[in-house]
């Protein structure tokens, strides 16, 4: 357990300037908090905490995307793997280290989210239940994009991890609600996007537990692909 | 006799998605490396070493046949623990040296004082420990290289695989590592040392193997082989030196090969044409010569690459 940690941990730490980049976007929403009157503006401030939990979705397909591909570039893989770390152990140290840098952002989202939202009538502990929804969310679609990068550039991964997480979303908008829950993660996107004051929805654990169970068959998947891949050879 | 690493027929070839085109790299590899002892391996670039030892670290998988390092199959996690390795071009996180060093041993299962203590003495070992707090991405090549090595020795491994260790050292750094090596070795663990330094490897290897286009090229002890040269060095005076041929006159002397079996007919007429011996040695090749002569094109008789 304490390689995945390292690894995790050092895989959030390389993500810093992202992260940090990513950051700004809470800190406008909470300079917006500051400068705006609350209750008038309250449904701008709403649009500004969606608009932030849309980012951390797709960056969270970045994150998985391109983690395996940077580290194989850079050739700082082999000094990794090199030690007593195996292979699945490696692949579990980036799905937590991708999880752990949404979780830092969802976090921060969420605190100011309770802030301003929280003065403007919407109820904090939906404010959290998003957030919930949002890293189950992220920490699905980055690990279905890792999985690609096992074997495809991060631009084919996220063409690829788009096209996972879309088809059962129009199956959802064409065949019905339920095709939408097969890889849920649109699910739980719009859960958080089709919130609002009046109506700041249900909660619902189901999704969510889901989205855990397939982020756990996905890494299983994932680590099986891995074990497989010569990770010496040049990437390009 | 006790392998730390085998190849037992090893068949690597890289495919070409595109094109189906496939590489041989190594073909039908067997070598076995013994304990407590520095093996040089050596070869042309592209002769298959880096494959080798990737394949021996589980970076990749053979195409065919199977390997052991440390009794256990090549890839096996858990026995890395026991091993270390420096690769050909170091890349490690942008982050203090030191804290560097405690973050690939902390990997291998190491912590608390004990780590500390550790990567404090291997960037001493290294001669970085006055750069301990300064960020590795702001290192030279070759003190990244030197990192490496600290990374590569903070679990004091069992068996070391060092890929090119040298390569971007200064003369000073190189006798160090010269010395980590030789000091390793005393201490009986085993160094599997892939280098184009040929110099180093015959000063510090006790066996070499040469691969040339994927295959096993010459292997042996180093001191066989650089005297495998069946030809002898005899140094005489008093006598002209158009009697001998291929003979030069050197420092009043006259100096000429003979081979080994002719040596004592070569005396006899020169104390019969009334000489007088100075030396009579071996001739001793370098690994340079074995080198070129073994990655030598057979139609031309020039190495590869030289043309």
């Amino acid at each position: 357990m304490k390689p995945v940690l390292l690894i995790a941990i050092n895989f959030a730490r390389e993500q810093r300037w992202p992260m940090l980049t990513l950051l700004l976007w809470v800190l406008l929403l909470a300079f917006l908090g500051l400068i705006s009157d609350i209750h008038r503006q309250r449904e701008d401030l709403l649009f500004v905490f969606k608009l932030d939990a849309v980012y951390v979705s797709a960056f969270s397909i970045f994150f998985g995307g391109s983690a395996i591909y940077n580290e194989r570039r850079s050739r700082r893989i082999l000094a990794v793997l090199s030690k007593a770390v195996g292979r699945q152990q490696y692949l579990s140290g980036l799905v937590l280290g991708v999880t752990i840098a949404c979780v830092i952002y969802c976090f921060a989202l969420g605190m100011t989210g309770s802030w301003t939202l929280g003065e403007a009538g919407f109820p904090i502990s939906h404010v959290w239940f998003l957030m919930t929804c949002l890293v189950a969310a992220c920490a699905l679609a980055g690990t279905v994009a890792l999985m690609f990068s096992t074997f495809l550039n991060p631009f084919f991964a996220a063409g690829a991890t788009a096209m996972v997480l879309g088809i059962p979303a129009l199956a959802g908008q064409i065949l019905g609600p339920r095709w939408g829950y097969v890889i849920p993660v649109w699910q739980l996107g719009a859960t958080v996007v089709n919130s609002s004051f009046d109506s700041p929805g249900a909660i619902s654990w189901f999704p969510i537990l889901l989205a855990g169970a397939e982020t756990l068959a996905f890494w299983l998947l994932s680590a099986r692909i891995f074990a497989h891949v010569d990770i010496a050879v040049a990437v390009e | 006799m006790q392998f730390v690493l085998e190849f037992d027929n090893i068949t690597k070839e890289y495919r070409s998605f595109a094109s189906k085109r496939r590489l041989r790299a190594l073909d039908s590899f067997s070598l076995a490396v013994e304990a407590g002892e520095i093996f040089g391996f050596l070869g042309p670039n592209g002769a298959g070493k880096s494959t080798a030892i990737h394949l021996a670290m589980g970076f990749m998988r053979p195409t065919s046949g199977n390997g052991r390092m440390l009794r256990k199959p090549f890839g096996h996690a858990g026995t890395r623990r026991r091993v270390g390795f420096l690769a050909e071009n170091v890349a490690l996180y942008h982050r203090r040296a030191e804290r560097l060093i405690r973050f690939y041993g902390a990997l291998n299962g190491m912590s608390g004082t004990h780590l500390e203590n550790r990567a404090r003495e291997v960037l001493e070992i290294v001669g970085l420990q006055d750069h301990s707090k300064r960020n590795a991405g702001k290192f030279s090549r070759g003190m990244l290289q030197r990192v490496g090595l600290a990374q590569a020795i903070v679990n004091d491994p069992d068996l070391l695989i060092l890929d090119e260790p040298t390569s971007a050292l200064d003369p000073l750094s190189r006798v160090m590592v010269r010395e980590l090596l030789l000091g390793a070795r005393n201490a009986g663990k085993t160094i599997f040392l892939s280098s184009h330094l040929l110099s180093e490897v015959e000063l510090v290897c006790d066996r070499v193997a040469v691969l040339h286009r994927g295959r096993l090229a010459r292997m042996g002890r180093t001191s066989d082989l650089l005297q495998a040269g069946e030809q002898t060095e005899i140094v005489v005076c008093g006598i002209a030196a158009s009697q001998f041929q291929g003979a030069v006159a050197r420092d009043g002397g006259v100096s000429f090969s003979v081979p080994t079996h002719n040596q004592r007919a070569a005396l006899e007429r020169v104390w019969s044409l009334g000489g007088e011996v100075v030396s009579v040695n071996p001739v001793r090749r370098t690994l340079e010569e074995i080198f070129l002569e073994v990655t030598a094109d057979p139609e031309s008789g020039v190495p590869k690459g030289v043309q």
